[in-house]
């Protein structure tokens, strides 16, 4: 869904995350924002690009090799 | 009977076989461990609590049970810790915390009832990091260098061990908690299956990642231990309706023709020193001559495991203790309080984002164990041995990419959270320096026992178990 994707730089996300945690009264230090940021600017990413077939569905069975 | 300080260098094997011949007591046990834990407790801080007297009535008890024939197996009068975030029924369970200073629960998590019917001994509360995430320092130290990371956050489970202040402990593992700790204080810790063991009464810091796993010196007492504190529990809604084996049944059937695998890309990147990776490859060596067939492996998708796993673990952390923050957040130390609740900020997007990329991970990795029809994958637990304290979130010196010793941690030790794989750490030698190092078995959903096997195959090659750490308690 690569069309979907309005893909932020990472200072955007930076940003962003910073305003949410300020409107939710959180007390968190800016270098922990900005580590989070790009966590989850990396997952994004992923997201874009390879994560088409896979729905948030963890499943473990035992027959691993059937 | 045998004296104080050779009884709490017993392996569990052996503690039980002295119970059976007559050569020990249970109470000789506890009270060998409480005079060891008195010992070292001063400089080393292991424990957050010590039932002393309780622990002695129930080894009183077991050892009337013994007497009468009534024998509940091998944990039966064992002194054994368990891991401070485990509720313990009229037993301070505080978690590190100042939030739940006071807090004596009135029932008991199953682990600990397990243990109970086990007829083990708890001989104490270990202490843990603060809601068993980093986010403030306990005052554990670890005896093999007082200077040195002790681990975490299991952190007093590790040390109680390492010091011989208890024979076997419970630790959980959400982000590398169990086999961290086992690594640096060279010890075999298990991850079991996601599900194996239940969580019930244990505090969670990520529903979806938290393990409950043992400690202990050896790997036989290892699966005995899990053998103990295994099993379906239908007030764990994450608990697996599996049986649970005798994990010692083929604990000495050898290595020969089980396929391991290697993934160097990952798992021995640059940022596995040079110590960790010479003794990594000569266990690798020693398995191959022991008979196993080592596979060489790729798998792309572990690159991603990190940032994964630390969105879900966040924002799981946050729906947890959001309440509790709100009504005591004062109590919080500043660290921990920003670490639980700064996934209030993660949009819902972005959590299922990394739900979905922790189902193409364990896709990728079943189809790897399949493909190559692996028993496992060995690799170092952890790229680096202990830093010191002042070192564990600095850059390394040996490093230009600004890596630090804990972004090593999880990056060797996230993957198999997110799989729900067990994982096994284990002893792997020493560096020149005399610390620890250990190596991480990943095997097949509930199949714990190879690991075990594998495991016990390697420890009967060399003496890494029986090396005991600087007397720094004298």
């Amino acid at each position: 869904m690569r069309h979907l994707e309005q893909h932020s730089p990472p200072d955007e996300g930076a940003e962003r995350l910073v305003r949410f945690a300020d409107a939710l009264g959180l007390e968190v230090a800016p270098e922990d924002l900005a580590a989070l940021s790009e966590q989850l600017r990396l997952l994004e990413a992923l997201e874009r690009d390879e994560l088409q077939d896979y729905p948030p569905i963890l499943k473990l069975d035992a027959d691993w090799h059937d | 009977m045998t004296d104080s300080l050779d009884l709490v260098n017993l392996s569990i094997s052996e503690a039980a076989a002295a119970l059976r011949k007559g050569e020990a007591t249970s109470v000789a046990l506890t009270e060998a461990t409480l005079a060891r834990i008195d010992q070292t407790e001063p400089t080393l801080q292991a424990y957050a609590t010590i039932p002393a007297s309780r622990a002695l009535a129930a080894a009183a008890q077991a050892d009337r049970e013994l007497a009468a024939g009534r024998d509940r197996g091998p944990l039966h009068g064992i002194p054994i810790g368990v891991k401070d975030n485990c509720c313990t029924k009229g037993i301070l369970t505080e978690v590190g915390s100042k939030v739940l200073a006071g807090f004596a629960p009135d029932y008991d998590a199953t682990v600990v009832e397990k243990l109970y019917a086990a007829g083990a001994i708890i001989i104490g509360k270990t202490r843990c990091h603060e809601f068993s995430c980093g986010g403030s320092e306990p005052p554990t130290r670890t005896p093999w260098d007082l200077k040195r990371f002790p681990g975490g956050s299991s952190i007093g489970s590790g040390v109680a061990l390492a010091a011989r202040s208890a024979f076997g402990a419970i630790g959980t593992d959400t982000g590398g908690s169990i086999r961290i700790p086992a690594s640096i204080e060279n010890l075999v810790g298990m991850k079991a299956t996601f599900g194996r063991v239940s969580a019930f009464g244990v505090v969670p810091l990520a529903w979806s990642l938290d393990h409950v796993g043992p400690l202990t010196r050896r790997a036989r007492d290892n699966a005995f231990m899990l053998g103990a504190i295994a099993g379906h529990d239908p007030r764990d809604a994450n608990s697996a309706r599996v049986n649970v084996p005798d994990f010692t049944a083929g604990i000495d059937d050898g290595v020969r023709g089980l396929r391991l695998g290697i993934e160097r890309e990952y798992f021995l990147y640059p940022g596995v020193t040079e110590a960790v990776r010479a003794a990594t490859e000569a266990v690798i060596s020693q398995l191959a001559e022991l008979g196993a067939e080592i596979i060489e492996v790729s798998l792309p998708e572990l690159a991603h495991t990190r940032e994964t796993l630390i969105t879900i673990r966040m924002v799981e952390s946050a729906s947890y203790h959001r309440e509790l923050i709100r009504e005591k957040g004062h109590l919080y130390s500043p660290g921990t309080r920003a670490t639980l609740e700064i996934g209030q900020a993660v949009l819902g997007t972005q959590y299922v984002a990394a739900l979905r990329a922790r189902e193409r991970f364990r896709a990728a990795i079943q189809a790897l164990f399949r493909r190559e029809n692996l028993a496992a994958l060995v690799s170092p637990t952890i790229p680096v041995p202990a830093p010191l304290l002042s070192d564990v979130r600095k850059p390394r010196d040996d490093m230009d990419t600004g890596e630090t010793p804990t972004d090593g941690f999880v990056h060797h030790v996230y993957p198999a959270n997110l799989s729900g794989q067990p994982a096994l750490s284990a002893p792997a030698g020493f560096t020149p320096e005399g610390l620890p190092i250990g190596y991480q078995l990943t095997g097949r959903p509930f199949d714990e026992a190879t690991l075990y096997r594998i495991a016990y195959a390697y420890e009967q090659t060399q003496d890494w178990h029986e090396r005991q750490p600087p007397l720094v308690y004298d």
